[in-house]
């Protein structure tokens, strides 16, 4: 049997209402994170990927939809205290001298963590010397305020902080995107180990499709608050099958002037697009080059179109 | 000769009691209709360089404490004021990364982007019908509902759009755009780089983009200066560089870059250490830290920029050949 990490079933999220303008966040999104495995989720800002890390880590509650959390779901265990709900999954941000408090020393941010949580209360400073060690960094960093830190050390910070009370899942919000290029490799090297050291199950949230495709092992691309493709890591990049995951493929720049050089894509029409939400028919259909009468009447539902590999979409490109 | 020629430049911050140098002896030529990328990670003296070409340095602290720009016959950093409102915004236009900062978010964009032609002394009815051609050059399909607009209106794309269009409404022969897509969606980033590429073909206007993603170099510029610890380390073609990097650091940062031929969650190649600081560095190579092919040398003496073959010039005591 599959061990499940984390379970999002139909899930959605509506902010506003009343007087305010609605923004529908998340339309109906479900998910299975297996146990140990990394998810990748890929999109554009509004797509509503960092609302569901939002979620999952229960910052914010869903407007309907439930999500579980090691088989409970996170409004059962947030009722037995936040705490609880903390111990089992973290959230690692983007910026990690905005996470960081600037006023603890790297040393005080480990040790509140393990108060809060009354972890090893017999030997705080022992933990703190091997989480500290855990992320790479030598003791000498634990007096350290964060801007004595560089990005990447800050990062390595941020990681241990979440690991500090022992978590089965870390969600990762773009956690690379904030640091300086010489220094992602080795962020990213670091989770790797992390993860198989431990045994963590991760929800690995980004941009960057290259560093998704990476360390992913099933991708979700999202649009407009829809999971649009899900497959495997390089199902999802090789077979592609939702016009919107190809586009977005396509407009990735890549480190190679031969290949960027023969590129000739024509995505300049879409700026004109509103972001007016979409009332009938797929969400993507105004943006899409293979649109047809049919895509702008019914809204397609995310279906299985090969082995483990899913698209909401009625003309998928590379079909069977 | 050159368009635009940065010859020497040293910037300076002021500390209690001299300079730290943290941008040591740039030299940069731009010749017209060129694209060149400046590739570096933050500390390495990009931004200050350009913005030290505009003389838009915060001093104090930052000072330019010797060297020449040289633009037109005229070094603009000795010019007058008059002159210099002439030149910024006027012949070298810049665009920065954060687009909604740079605009007022009180004043119509209608507004702004006529202000900006007045300022350069353009007068009546021909300011409001140049500013609705360039918004359509951009791209920008309704140039009436943009101009009417105030900035948190529009998405971030479309104002990134409009800075742009405010850089060539006076048709400047020089853009210094700096890391004006980071903020951007890659679907947008995109189409800002190939609007970019397309307005520069029907100009002639040359171009110096700013980055940090050797994917945007690959992708839009015709040569690249990499910057590391306030100097240039190495320029080359385009082309050259991603085939035949001849700067250890260069050779680094494109290896860190996962690929589609690189495993799955293999180990990247990572660089190790950090940048240095620029104002506190030793005698010797500040990459030496960092660098797999240090030998005794690298210690003792800061290389110069090395002719290396195929017009590439690096910082380095060894060819890259020796590595």
């Amino acid at each position: 049997m599959v061990e499940v990490a984390v379970e999002v079933r139909n899930v959605s999220k509506v902010y506003g209402g009343r007087t305010a303008r609605v923004v529908q966040a998340l339309s109906d999104v479900s998910l299975t994170l297996e146990r140990a495995t990394t998810f990748g989720i890929v999109g554009e800002s509004g797509c509503g990927k960092s609302t569901l890390a939002r979620l999952l880590v229960g910052l914010e509650a869903p407007t309907s939809g439930e999500l579980f959390v090691e088989g409970t779901s996170i409004d059962a265990t947030k009722r037995s205290g936040t705490e609880s709900l903390a111990r089992k999954i973290q959230l690692v941000f983007q910026d990690p001298f905005s996470s960081l408090d600037p006023r603890m020393t790297v040393e005080k941010t480990l040790r509140e963590v393990l108060r809060v949580h009354s972890l090893h209360p017999d030997n705080v400073q022992g933990r703190i010397a091997e989480l500290l060690a855990m992320v790479g960094l030598s003791g000498r960093f634990a007096n350290r305020y964060p801007h004595e830190l560089s990005g990447g050390q800050a990062q390595r910070v941020a990681v241990a902080r979440a690991l500090a009370v022992e978590p089965q899942i870390l969600v990762l919000d773009e956690p690379t995107s904030a640091l300086d290029v010489s220094v992602r490799a080795e962020i990213i090297n670091l989770l790797v180990r992390i993860q198989q050291e431990l045994g963590l199950s991760y929800v690995f949230i980004s941009h960057d499709l290259s560093m998704v495709r990476h360390v992913s092992d099933v991708i979700a691309v999202m649009y407009l608050g829809r999971v649009v493709e899900l497959g495997r890591y390089d199902a999802v990049f090789d077979e592609t099958l939702h016009p919107y995951t190809k586009a977005l493929g396509d407009a990735v720049v890549v480190p190679d002037p031969v290949r960027e050089r023969a590129k000739n894509l024509s995505l300049s029409d879409a700026v004109s697009i509103s972001v007016a939400p979409v009332v009938q028919g797929c969400p993507y259909a105004p943006r899409c080059g293979f649109a047809q009468e049919q895509c702008r009447d019914v809204a397609p539902q995310l279906e299985q179109k090969r082995d483990a590999h899913f698209a909401s979409c009625f003309f998928p490109l590379s079909s069977t | 000769m050159s368009l635009l020629s940065i010859q020497d430049l040293h910037i300076g911050i002021a500390r209690k009691h001299d300079n730290d140098e943290i941008v040591r002896g740039v030299s940069i030529e731009v010749e017209p209709g060129e694209k060149l990328g400046i590739v570096g990670e933050s500390g390495s003296g990009k931004t200050l360089t350009m913005l030290a070409v505009l003389r838009l340095l915060a001093s104090p602290p930052l000072s330019v404490l010797s060297g020449r720009v040289i633009f037109a016959d005229e070094d603009l950093l000795e010019v007058n004021e008059k002159r210099l409102r002439q030149v910024r915004g006027g012949e070298i236009a810049m665009v920065y990364q954060d687009p909604m900062s740079s605009l007022n978010p009180l004043l119509r964009v209608g507004s702004q982007l006529e202000e900006t032609l007045k300022s350069h002394g353009a007068r009546g009815p021909e300011v409001a019908g140049r500013v609705h051609d360039v918004l359509l050059q951009v791209g920008l399909t309704e140039p009436e509902r943009v101009t009417s607009s105030y900035p948190h209106q529009l998405s971030g794309g479309m104002v990134q759009r409009v800075m742009i269009a405010m850089a060539l409404l006076t048709s400047p022969k020089v853009l210094i755009a700096d890391e004006p897509t980071t903020a951007l969606d890659v679907t947008i980033q995109r189409q800002i780089l190939e609007l970019v590429t397309s307005l520069q073909a029907a100009t002639d206007m040359a171009v110096l983009w700013v980055t940090h993603d050797l994917g945007v170099v690959a992708s839009l510029v015709d040569s690249v200066v990499v910057m590391y610890a306030g100097r240039v380390v190495e320029k080359a073609s385009t082309t050259a560089l991603f085939v035949r990097p001849t700067h250890p650091y260069t050779k680094a940062l494109l290896a860190s870059l996962p690929t589609l031929e690189s495993g799955h969650r293999s180990p990247l190649h990572q660089i190790g250490g950090t940048p240095p600081d620029p104002a506190r560095l030793g005698a010797g190579c500040p990459f030496r830290a960092r660098c797999p092919y240090a030998f005794d040398k690298c210690a003792l003496e800061e290389p110069p920029l090395l002719e290396r073959g195929e017009g590439s010039f690096a910082a380095c005591w060894k060819e890259p050949e020796q590595w």
